[in-house]
């Protein structure tokens, strides 16, 4: 043998070897009961955990498509524009005969019933709203004003929107235990994938995702005696830690206590809670809110363990995210640290007020979702403008991302944009069973002919194409697994034509030397021939269906890019196995040391 | 010519030095491809105006049409017109309801249902529900917001009111709602009302009809907004277009122009032909037939490259003979190959097609279809263009010099050449 076969028959093994081990998760997934996954060796179990996921259609489970309501959004938005429009223009002169109409979705008109009043809408109060509103046009002679909402607020509200439904959804479901669920955005649409999902759950978990989050602000009551007897209650075996923290008054030094429970997981605490029955059960008028965090060691520095605490909270929420008109994150000019700044519209800014003085020195939980997003101490009376200064030391870079996050909350929350689902598949667990048994077995009845085929018709050579078609199954399962793809119905589909692709690229190359074994040459010189002038036609053939295949994964949508996903991998593996590999395999059988062959089985 | 080894051996379906005429008899074969072509494009409209009980180009899946798909197994027979009615009665006009033998045997008996709605709200209902609930205590309704084939209503009261109360005066309507909750700012008294979907629905008013534990399961159910559907629509047609675009590209790039016109007819021959399968069986067509169609693009192109790239290196080699014998020559030099391929692939996914369920099965059928017609292009369709326009482009200029005329060879080729 040519050195050069040994070093590729070294790759070839190497490559191989890999591949199987790649596949050793996705068996013992598969067939849990033949090959258990604690009897695998621990270094295998350690190393190699990715593998393929089975898609929606063949362990059943939910697919659902939302999109923002942004028309809704807009119009609630440009209805309150205009309430607070007339508020302001009244505000001065109670009897001003103004008519505030709405047009399209976008649209707000000013009808002063003296003309001459028009002027009304000056160049103060335009530059006031300039953010939100723009001026279509104004008439003197009817004393009609027009104003249109600012483009980039819808622009606003859609990104806003989409970003806060995605991490509301994430949130819910996290919650809700369902496992291995994919939340991505495409486009403008939100797609959500539970698999594995019980169909009695559908119903509950659709209800659950689809509501409208909603932000909320709260007073955290601190040094309670609720949470003072709850400390004693909480078990002692580890799971939940009762936590003291304590702060004092920016203006008068008021010291405050406090103490809170931390636990790795909600549930343990919810449970909890859920517990305590009679006289030591939550008050109605308090709730606990959780606030999920980066767990600190002794040291005080951050560890890569989520930490949940809690918040004892007053239930009524006075103030809601609707009241915000904006929320920026900038730099506090003294301390340069940063900072989320926010105003609170007319209304907003009364209830905030009274709010703010009636709490001074406590803490006000910023809420999304029943999620405590930020909990502030409150040290000033808080009217139209306020801000959150993020306290603790810390990276300056983590302070200022956690700044821009709860800056996105409050902007988002400003405007509750309600999702509508626009597609949804649900598939029960037992159409999916029906399935795979199905898939598998007309994927076995296939792969088998073809099998059965090259070996009567190619004989000694059907078989290297059948162990290399064997070895592009591997691969290319092995390379699925290492994406943590998931296989669909489609995904099995494309695996069966891979094995049809890989026919094909061995019958042209074998049609190919069987014309130069006609033609006299040598098995050795026949080989090398074929091979040679089959490629062209192989890598043709291999790149047009691969154009097919890209543009099937950036069109499709769901089960669809599963078989485009399985099909590009399989075209890719597909011209390893069946050209290089192959190849490598016949310089074995025409190569053999000793007497040259003379004839070649083909 | 050297002689084989006397003792090489093969196993050979058709014998080498095979010389079919495909070339001579083409038009017969274009004609036979024209008619096919004809009757495809013809059921289009037959279809949608004619065929009774069609009524559309093709059978759209809900992934097109929008609404919404459901299996229901049932635990006792029902007659699938009972079965409409009963939709009809609930209001929900037009189902399309057919019945299919549930392969799991679980069942008594099994419907494919088709909806057009997505929602339980009809424009009727919705009237209906405004009006019971203009009034809850003492607050007065003053915005009642729904779209058509929303899951949501919104509502604004001038008063707070009781979201718990509010659910039990809609379901008093009909109007079930799974849960009702405040939405917005407190002082603007808005409430947002999520509706039970519909397969939830559909088995409520069936067990009502029929009586109760007569749905038994339901096992898949997708719906798709009318947007939605739309967009996929688009998606669909706009893939077919790039992936044909892209192909012409590279058969530009890696041939010359003369054979990109020949590989395209072809391929459109063989889309247009899977499409008519679909209208002529009036078999569902949904998202899942068009990544068949783009795959059956693919194979058939590879098809036409494998005849393709053998007339281009015989051209150069014989060129004393005419063009149309050296396509000829070719033709029957890949025939093994062509056909080997086609029927391996073809009994592939013919056992997909029979053994296999649901989505698989519509590829399986697609694929079928598509492998017949993509092997009779490739010979009969590209390689006469291919010929025509030499014919017309080449050949026509005497003047030329011949080494201008040669179709560009890539580069291994050449060196082949240089070898011999």
């Amino acid at each position: 043998m040519e050195r050069s076969w040994w070093w590729k028959a070294l790759l070839y093994g190497l490559v191989t070897v890999l591949a199987a081990l790649y596949l050793v998760p996705t068996v013992s997934y598969l067939w849990p009961d033949k090959f258990p996954e604690a009897k695998l060796p621990s270094f295998l179990r350690e190393n190699f955990k990715k593998r393929i996921q089975l898609g929606l259609d063949l362990q059943g489970g939910l697919h659902l498509v939302y999109e923002v309501n942004v028309d809704k959004a807009v119009n609630d938005k440009v209805d309150r524009i205009a309430g607070a429009l007339e508020d302001r223009l009244k505000a001065n002169d109670a009897a001003l005969d103004l008519a505030v109409t709405r047009e399209g979705r976008d649209e707000i008109i000013l009808t002063f019933k003296n003309p001459a009043q028009q002027a009304k809408v000056d160049d103060a109060l335009l530059r006031e709203y300039r953010r939100q509103l723009d001026l279509v046009d104004r008439s003197a002679t009817t004393g009609v004003v027009r104003l249109r909402l600012d483009p980039d607020q819808v622009e606003e509200i859609r990104d806003g929107a989409l970003r806060q439904g995605i991490e509301t959804i994430r949130n819910r479901v996290d919650k809700s235990g369902v496992g291995e669920a994919t939340i991505i955005r495409k486009g403008t649409d939100i797609v959500v994938e539970l698999p594995g999902l019980g169909a009695e759950r559908f119903e509950s978990i659709k209800r659950m995702i689809g509501r409208t989050a909603q932000l909320e602000f709260k007073i955290v009551d601190d040094g309670s005696e609720y949470m003072k007897k709850v400390a004693s209650l909480v078990p002692r075996d580890g799971a939940i830690t009762i936590q003291p923290e304590s702060w004092t008054e920016k203006d008068s030094g008021k010291p405050h206590e406090d103490v809170y429970l931390r636990a790795k997981s909600r549930e343990a605490i919810e449970k909890f809670f859920e517990g305590l029955t009679g006289e030591n059960a939550l008050p109605a008028d308090h709730e606990i809110g959780y606030e999920e965090s980066q767990g600190r060691n002794d040291a005080g520095d951050l560890t890569p363990d989520k930490v949940w605490r809690t918040y004892y909270l007053k239930k009524r929420a006075a103030l809601t995210g609707e009241y915000l008109t904006n929320a920026d994150q900038n730099w506090d000019s003294q301390t340069g640290r940063p900072e989320v700044s926010f105003e609170f519209d007319h209304q907003g800014a009364a209830i905030s007020e009274r709010m703010t003085r009636e709490n001074m020195g406590r803490k006000m939980a910023v809420m999304l979702d029943d999620n405590v997003k930020s909990a502030p101490v409150i040290e000033g009376v808080i009217s139209s403008r306020g801000r959150i200064t993020l306290g603790g030391l810390g990276d300056p870079m983590q302070l200022q991302n956690e700044a821009k996050e709860i800056a996105a909350v409050l902007r988002s929350g400003a405007l509750p944009a309600p999702l509508r689902k626009t597609f949804e598949t649900q598939v029960g667990a037992t159409m999916g069973g029906d399935a795979i048994a199905k898939a598998k077995f007309a994927m076995g009845i296939g792969a088998a002919a073809v099998v059965i085929f090259m070996l009567i018709y190619y004989r000694g050579s059907g078989l290297i194409a059948n162990i290399a078609m064997i070895l592009n199954l591997l691969f290319m399962i092995a390379i699925l697994a290492a994406f943590e793809a998931s296989l669909t119905l489609p995904g099995i589909a494309g695996l069966v034509l891979t094995v049809g692709m890989a026919v094909d690229a061995n019958i042209i190359i074998y049609e190919r030397i069987r014309e130069e074994l006609r033609h006299g040459k040598s098995p050795r010189t026949a080989v090398e021939a074929g091979f040679d002038r089959a490629f062209w036609t192989v890598f043709d053939a291999h790149v047009t269906n691969f154009v097919a295949g890209v543009v099937l994964y950036s069109y499709g949508s769901g089960p669809i890019r599963g078989f485009a996903v399985t099909l590009l991998v399989g075209i890719i593996t597909n011209l390893f196995t069946s050209y290089w590999l192959s190849h490598w395999m016949f310089d074995v059988v025409v190569n053999r040391r000793g007497a040259a062959r003379a004839t070649l089985s083909i | 010519m050297a002689q084989p080894h006397p003792k090489q051996k093969f196993f050979e379906i058709i014998k080498p030095g095979s010389n079919f005429e495909f070339v001579a008899n083409e038009r017969y074969w274009i004609g036979l491809s024209l008619v096919l072509v004809a009757i495809s494009l013809i059921m289009l409209p037959l279809n949608a105006y004619v065929l009774k009980g069609r009524g559309h180009v093709l059978n759209w899946g809900v992934d097109f049409r929008g609404g919404t798909e459901l299996m229901i197994e049932l635990s006792k027979k029902v007659e699938p017109g009972d079965l409409r009615k009963a939709f009809s009665d609930s209001g929900y006009e037009n189902a399309d309801v057919v019945r299919y033998t549930d392969p799991s045997g679980r069942s008594q008996d099994s419907y494919i249902v088709r909806l057009g709605a997505v929602s339980i709200l009809t424009e009727a209902q919705a009237k209906q529900a405004q009006q019971a609930i203009s009034k809850e205590g003492d607050a007065t309704l003053h915005k009642f917001e729904w779209s058509e084939g929303g899951d949501k209503i919104y509502l604004r009261y001038d008063k707070t009111v009781d979201p718990e109360h509010l659910k039990t005066s809609l379901s008093a309507v009909g109007v079930n709602a799974l849960q009702v909750q405040p939405f917005g700012r407190p002082d603007e008294h808005g409430y947002e009302v999520t509706l039970v979907s519909l397969d939830s629905e559909l088995r409520r008013d069936i067990d009502a009809r029929f009586g109760a534990g007569t749905v038994q399961a339901i096992p898949q159910v997708q719906s798709v907004g009318a947007k939605a559907g739309k967009q996929l629509q688009l998606d669909g047609a706009r893939s077919l277009l790039f992936a044909i675009l892209l192909i012409m590209v590279y058969i530009a790039f890696r041939f010359d122009l003369r054979y990109g016109p020949g590989t395209v007819v072809a391929l459109l021959h063989d889309a247009v032909l899977t499409v008519g399968a679909f209208a002529i069986t009036y078999k569902e067509f949904s998202l899942t037939t068009v990544a068949a169609v783009l795959t059956i693009i693919g194979f058939s192109m590879n098809d036409t490259i494998v005849v393709f790239d053998r007339i281009r290196e015989n051209a150069s080699r014989m060129r004393d003979k005419a063009f149309d014998r050296v396509v000829n020559i070719s033709i029957n030099e890949t025939l093994s190959r062509t056909i080997w391929t086609s029927a391996t692939v073809f009994f592939v996914t013919l056992a997909m097609n029979v053994f296999g369920v649901g989505v698989i099965r519509d590829f399986a059928f697609a694929m079928n279809v598509g492998v017949i017609v993509g092997t009779f292009s490739s010979i009969f369709i590209a390689s006469p263009i291919l010929i025509w326009l030499n014919r017309k482009y080449v050949e026509s200029q005497k003047s030329a010099p011949r080494q201008a005329r040669e179709p560009r060879r890539p580069k291994r080729g050449d060196m082949d050449e240089a070898k011999a």
